[in-house]
């Protein structure tokens, strides 16, 4: 059985413009050990997703109207909030994009670790301070033990993101989920980091959710993908597939937007561009989502009707009337 | 007069200096202290005002135990004697040293502003970080019912509120005036832990699973004590001025006990004759609410370097 099983998740905002869906109608699950990306623009519902997961929305305006959170067995949405708050650090843990915010800038680093710790293990002071050092060591900052005292504000970016992951892994949670982990870190420093996360899952024999809107990170880290796009999970496959074989026309459109700076492929085109913005989430068309954006959209139902998520190959999944495996011969932009 | 604080920010020196520099609000809440104290001692006037304030102070504590006088020894032969080397603010109509007396009045005076700062505080925090982090319904609920309490006149509800308890002493007094200020503070506090609980790092905390009160205790006041130090001081004068009024108009302090309100009032009755007897004590409650205006102004100015310049 799979470790987390989202099924039918359904996240709204009941704000004064109107109801907007932020995530609907979600489903996916993460097998233990493995690591799930989920990609899409902003916006999309990938953070909301998290955020639902964890019980961490904002309620109100924010409410779970329909879906299940199966993690371990157990489903989280029907949790109260103090069971949640045991299950929260210690068996799922969260990793922040802004490390520069997401520390508490009037406490000491290790007082934010042992804090985690202490939540949710009876542990001594000593011990738990012993256990920060081994932490701060193990997410490689050098001079640890002398630098559990320091405030945040004497911590790099990338240092204090290592930071957030040391506290993550504190109570050796079975899920990670990281929201954009490397989004606001310089490049050079992205790679060690989604190196550290990679090889820490691995050593911490844990699952990860790696939220982003980079390709490039979803390529070297995840298992399995899925893309989201206006709430709705639009493909899913394994990563070398998606890659190699992308089906739904916003997959290939994100993968087009991509810059090639190596390899055989080398781009000698322009980069393409998505043309139009997301649709207002508020009232969503009853159609296919990317139906105004999409190039192969007209002469058929997907413009009135919303495609089903239907299984394409084994393990390949894609909500669109019109996969590129079905397009073949098919001109662009057929009598739209 | 004052050096203006925003020039110097970014060359101060020391150890806080590169907050300056750096970009992101953590950054400069970190090295807030530091930064802070440096904009504050560059603040001439409040500088001025702090030290002033602190020798009032030390004045009021110290001078009555060791003047040769005694505060309550009645002596006609010496009474209502004008400033002199014996008795350098004069004597009162019942010939008590004056600089003795004012240092006594000061003490209750400066007693009463700061003990009622303090249930102030308490009150304050206690009701503004509620309805802040719960929000919600009964956050409107709580600040319509402050709303309401605003409506009420400073003064006459302090009077009341007197008039309830029933007896008048310095706890009375106390308690009367921290009931009718509190709403500011309470509306602060409010202020800020909405402000607060919307912070990356109080996501990143319940992503932990802390509880709600280690939230707010460990998290969310300890980054509101800014601005507490400030409301100390705009409350402190507020108070002191209110004691004065009561104590003025008879509803205060009696006799033999002094405060700086009801010294002004015995020296209203003889003010033709002996006009120091009436000054003093009002010059006495001028000088302490102008510092400690002047000290929450550079206070202000020192802590949240966003409101300076204005």
């Amino acid at each position: 059985m799979a470790l987390l099983d989202v099924r039918d998740l359904k996240t709204h905002f009941f704000t004064r413009e109107g109801v907007v869906h932020a995530v609907d109608g979600v489903s996916f699950s993460v097998d233990r050990g493995r690591t799930l990306g989920i990609v899409g623009e902003s916006g999309c519902g990938k953070s909301v997703t998290a955020l639902s997961i964890m019980g961490l929305i904002p309620k109100p305006p924010a409410k779970i109207v329909a879906g299940e959170v199966v993690f371990d067995g157990r489903d989280l949405t029907k949790l109260g909030e103090r069971q949640l708050e045991s299950v929260r650090g210690r068996e799922i843990a969260m990793i922040f994009q802004d490390p520069m915010t997401s520390l508490n800038p009037t406490l000491t680093i290790g007082t934010q670790i042992t804090e985690t710790i202490k939540r949710h293990f009876d542990l001594s002071n000593e011990r738990a301070r012993k256990r920060a050092v081994e932490l701060l060591e193990e997410v490689r900052i050098p001079n640890a033990a002398s630098r559990l005292d320091d405030y945040p504000h004497r911590y790099s970016g990338g240092m204090r993101q290592r930071v957030m992951i040391a506290i993550a892994l504190s109570c050796n949670p079975m899920l990670l989920i990281a929201d954009e982990p490397t989004t606001a870190l310089d490049v050079t420093v992205q790679a060690q980091v989604l190196d550290l996360l990679d090889e820490l899952r691995e050593s911490h024999d844990m699952a990860m959710i790696l939220i982003t809107h980079d390709m490039g990170v979803v390529a070297e880290t995840a298992d399995e993908v899925i893309v989201m796009y206006a709430g709705q999970v639009v493909e899913q496959a394994p990563v070398l597939e998606l890659f190699d074989h992308p089906e739904h026309p916003y997959t290939e459109a994100l993968l087009g937007a991509l810059p090639q700076i190596e390899g055989e492929r080398i781009r000698e085109a322009r980069l393409t561009a998505i043309p139009g913005r997301p649709p207002d989430l508020v009232s969503p068309p009853p159609a296919c989502r990317f139906a105004p954006r999409c190039p192969h959209a007209g002469g058929d139902s997907c413009t009135e009707t919303m495609p089903e998520l239907r299984e394409l190959r084994s393990g390949h999944w894609v909500r669109s009337a019109h996969p590129t495996s079905e397009r073949a011969g098919r001109p662009v932009g057929a009598s739209a | 007069m004052v050096v203006q604080p925003g020039e110097v920010t970014r060359d101060v020196g020391g150890p806080g200096a590169y907050a300056g520099t750096a970009a992101g609000a953590p950054i400069r809440q970190t090295s807030l202290w530091r930064d802070a104290w440096y904009r504050y001692i560059r603040n001439r006037a409040a500088v001025l005002a702090g030290v002033v304030f602190l020798v009032v102070l030390a004045y009021c504590l110290v001078w009555p135990a060791v003047s040769p006088y005694d505060p309550y020894k009645v002596d006609f032969s010496q009474a209502r004697q004008n400033p002199s080397l014996d008795h350098p603010l004069g004597t009162d109509r019942f010939g008590r040293d004056m600089l003795t007396r004012t240092a006594l009045g000061g003490r209750v005076s400066i007693g009463i502003g700061f003990a009622a700062t303090i249930v102030i505080l308490v009150i304050g925090v206690a009701y503004g970080a509620i309805s802040g982090f719960i929000g919600g319904i009964l956050d409107n609920g709580m600040m319509r019912f402050l709303d309401a309490l605003y409506g009420l006149p400073y003064l006459p509800f302090a009077i009341i509120t007197l008039a309830i308890i029933g007896d008048i002493n310095f706890w009375s007094m106390t308690v009367a005036l921290a009931i009718a200020s509190w709403f500011t503070t309470a509306r602060i506090v409010r202020g800020q832990v909405i402000t607060l609980k919307e912070n990356d790092y109080i996501r990143a905390t319940r992503a932990i699973g802390a509880r709600w009160y280690r939230i707010l205790l460990r998290h969310i006041l300890p980054n509101t004590l800014g601005v507490l130090i400030i409301a100390v001081f705009l409350e402190l004068p507020a108070v002191v001025l209110g004691e004065a009024f009561l104590s003025f108009i008879g509803l205060g302090i009696s006799p033999p006990e002094a405060s700086w309100g009801a010294m002004a009032q015995e020296g209203r009755e003889v003010y033709r004759t002996s006009p120091h007897l009436i000054v003093i004590p009002s010059v006495a409650i001028a000088v302490l609410v102008l510092c400690a205006n002047f000290v929450a102004d550079g206070l202000r100015d020192a802590l949240d370097p966003r409101t300076r310049e204005t």
